[in-house]
């Protein structure tokens, strides 16, 4: 179905034409997927909240009216599922997703550039200065964020949304948005701080 | 703001978070710019600013590593579809509840419902069934009657319900099947699967699914798949794997028409399998069924092109039923969520593209 028909497949949709849902979902399940795993960080729980998300999309559906995007309405849904998730999971510290192994962790080696040296020649030469290294530490500086300075880091920088788009999917303001995404940038920079 | 006007660096530092990931409005964008032109503090704040952002943008995410061949996302679109095949399903009977009184009353006060229970199950078991003729028979099928199942009307059909199917699974292909069916009274139903009236009920539960317990519908395709032969039977395998609500049931049916799938009907029906059944399971073996009757169908062109090689190259570029098959395979192998279904598409098109290009 070509893109300009959104507003009709999910009308469609909204009189139980289950392949006009099943289109809605193809159209967005790979980003909703992606949001999970970056933010919950463990395969199964990212399919715990694709499914519940989707599921309270199918069963609310009839209450979307139009008054925003259909992708706005479902990012909502999605960012409260995962906001449930991670905050459960804050409540249950033996339920924390697992921390990438640092093996440098206690070498107090503090340029990472340096450590990349001995990369493999295969990967491509921007990313192989982030290996394994790096991505534990930004893993580690991730998990102190607070849930929502989490997604809404997760939604500007890897999602690629604006404020107010993610003001709208979060049911808040740009300028509470704002805020948070300020903090959330604080908080990385003092993790990273040997990161330049 | 500064004594001129300007802004100052404790204004400024503020912003840089946002004018490094493009979100201020174009009037803050112009002081800023007007500040780092003078201000180098504040410029490397941003540099620095800068640096950390792309870091962490550039850095693997997550979902690069957890998911990097898109195997989670298609088992999330297969589990997701069998919760939707769950909810679509209609309720197996009307919510009636002319004792939902007493059912509130007992959740409130179990030990007094639980009392009350045992009670009651003192005076049936002890006095009621005194006055039940026949006690001493044989409860368990001793009340239903043996029948051919001849003796059902249609109308019978529409209303009877299927408590089991009981068949042999020993080799005995004129084996004796036996249905046990609630109509007013329990009855047995029995015959031969050979038995015309017999198949007419079985073929009734497989393509009325919505009436029937999947767990009954899959037992009735136990005993027609011996049957595949008969037309009454195939077009009810057919209805049943494009139509049935359970996945299982669909992939049970498909798997029963194993041996027809050169069928120009079965074939039909694997095609609108692989391009519209939302799950993986019942696609996978639509698209195996597929590539074996094409592989067949290799066979059977081969061994004929060798009794008459002057025909070969004619009759098979022009039999549009392949270049259907073509066109959803090609489709398939590009779109399809599911890995191996994609695989074996791309595998079934190398194999029946040299013939296409003869």
């Amino acid at each position: 179905m070509p893109q300009l028909d959104e507003r009709c497949i999910v009308a469609e949709a909204q009189t139980g034409n289950r392949a006009a849902f099943e289109e809605l979902v193809r159209r967005y399940d790979r980003d909703v997927l992606r949001l999970a795993l970056n933010l919950m960080k463990r395969p199964e729980d990212a399919r715990d909240v694709y499914q519940e998300a989707f599921l309270k999309v199918y069963r609310n559906l009839h209450r979307f009216r139009f008054e925003c995007s259909f992708y706005t309405w479902l990012y909502r849904i999605v960012t409260n599922v995962c906001l449930d998730h991670l905050r459960r999971r804050q409540a249950r510290p033996e339920d924390q997703a697992p921390e990438s192994n640092n093996g440098h962790a206690d070498e107090g080696i503090t340029d990472f550039f340096e450590r990349q040296r001995e990369h493999r020649p295969t990967l491509d030469p921007e990313r192989r200065l982030f290996g394994k290294e790096i991505q534990a530490r930004i893993a580690t500086a991730m998990e102190r964020l607070s849930p929502r300075e989490r997604v809404v880091f997760e939604m500007k920088h890897y999602q690629g949304l604006k404020l107010r788009a993610i003001g709208e999917a979060l049911g808040t303001t740009e300028e509470t948005v704002k805020n948070s995404l300020f903090r959330a940038t604080r908080k990385l920079r003092t993790q990273l701080g040997g990161l330049r | 703001m500064s004594a001129n006007g300007l802004p100052r660096c404790a204004d400024i530092a503020p912003l840089l978070v946002f004018y490094a990931c493009d979100e201020v409005e174009p009037l803050e964008r112009e002081q800023i710019d007007a500040h780092l032109s003078v201000c180098a503090t504040c410029a490397a704040q941003l540099r620095e600013e800068q640096d950390v952002q792309s870091a962490l943008v550039s850095a693997f995410q997550p979902a690069d590593q957890l998911d990097p061949s898109g195997t989670l996302l298609a088992q999330c679109r297969s589990e997701l579809s069998e919760l939707l095949d769950d909810l679509s399903a209609p309720p197996l009977r009307e919510r009636w509840s002319p004792f939902g009184w007493a059912r509130q009353w007992m959740a409130l006060r179990p030990a007094w419902s639980a009392a009350a229970l045992v009670v009651l199950g003192l005076v049936v078991g002890t006095q009621v069934a005194l006055w039940i003729p026949g006690r001493e028979g044989n409860f368990v099928g001793g009340q239903a009657m043996n029948v051919k199942a001849a003796t059902l009307t249609n109308e019978d059909l529409s209303r009877m319900a299927v408590a089991g199917v009981n068949f042999p699974a020993a080799a005995d292909s004129a084996g004796t099947v036996q249905l046990q069916v609630r109509t007013e009274q329990p009855i047995v139903l029995s015959g031969s699967v050979d038995d015309v009236d017999v198949r007419r009920v079985l073929t009734y539960v497989v393509s009325n699914g919505e009436r029937f317990d999947p767990g009954v519908r899959l037992d009735c395709l136990d005993v027609l798949k011996t049957r595949t032969g008969e037309k009454d039977v195939r077009h009810a395998l057919l209805a049943a794997a494009r139509k049935d609500q359970n996945a299982a049931v669909r992939m049970k049916a498909l798997e029963a028409l194993r041996d027809s799938a050169a069928d120009n009907a079965v074939r039909e029906t694997l095609l609108e399998a692989l391009q519209h059944d939302a799950n993986a399971g019942v696609r996978v073996e639509a698209v195996n069924m597929l590539v074996r009757s094409l592989e067949s169908d290799g066979h059977d062109d081969s061994a004929a092109s060798e009794d008459a090689p002057e025909i070969a190259g004619a009759q098979i570029p022009t039999d549009p039923s392949v270049h259907r098959v073509i066109r959803v395979l090609e489709g398939l192998q590009r779109r399809d969520p599911n890995p191996y279904v994609r695989l074996r598409s791309a595998a079934a098109l190398r194999q029946i593209g040299p013939r296409e290009t003869q």
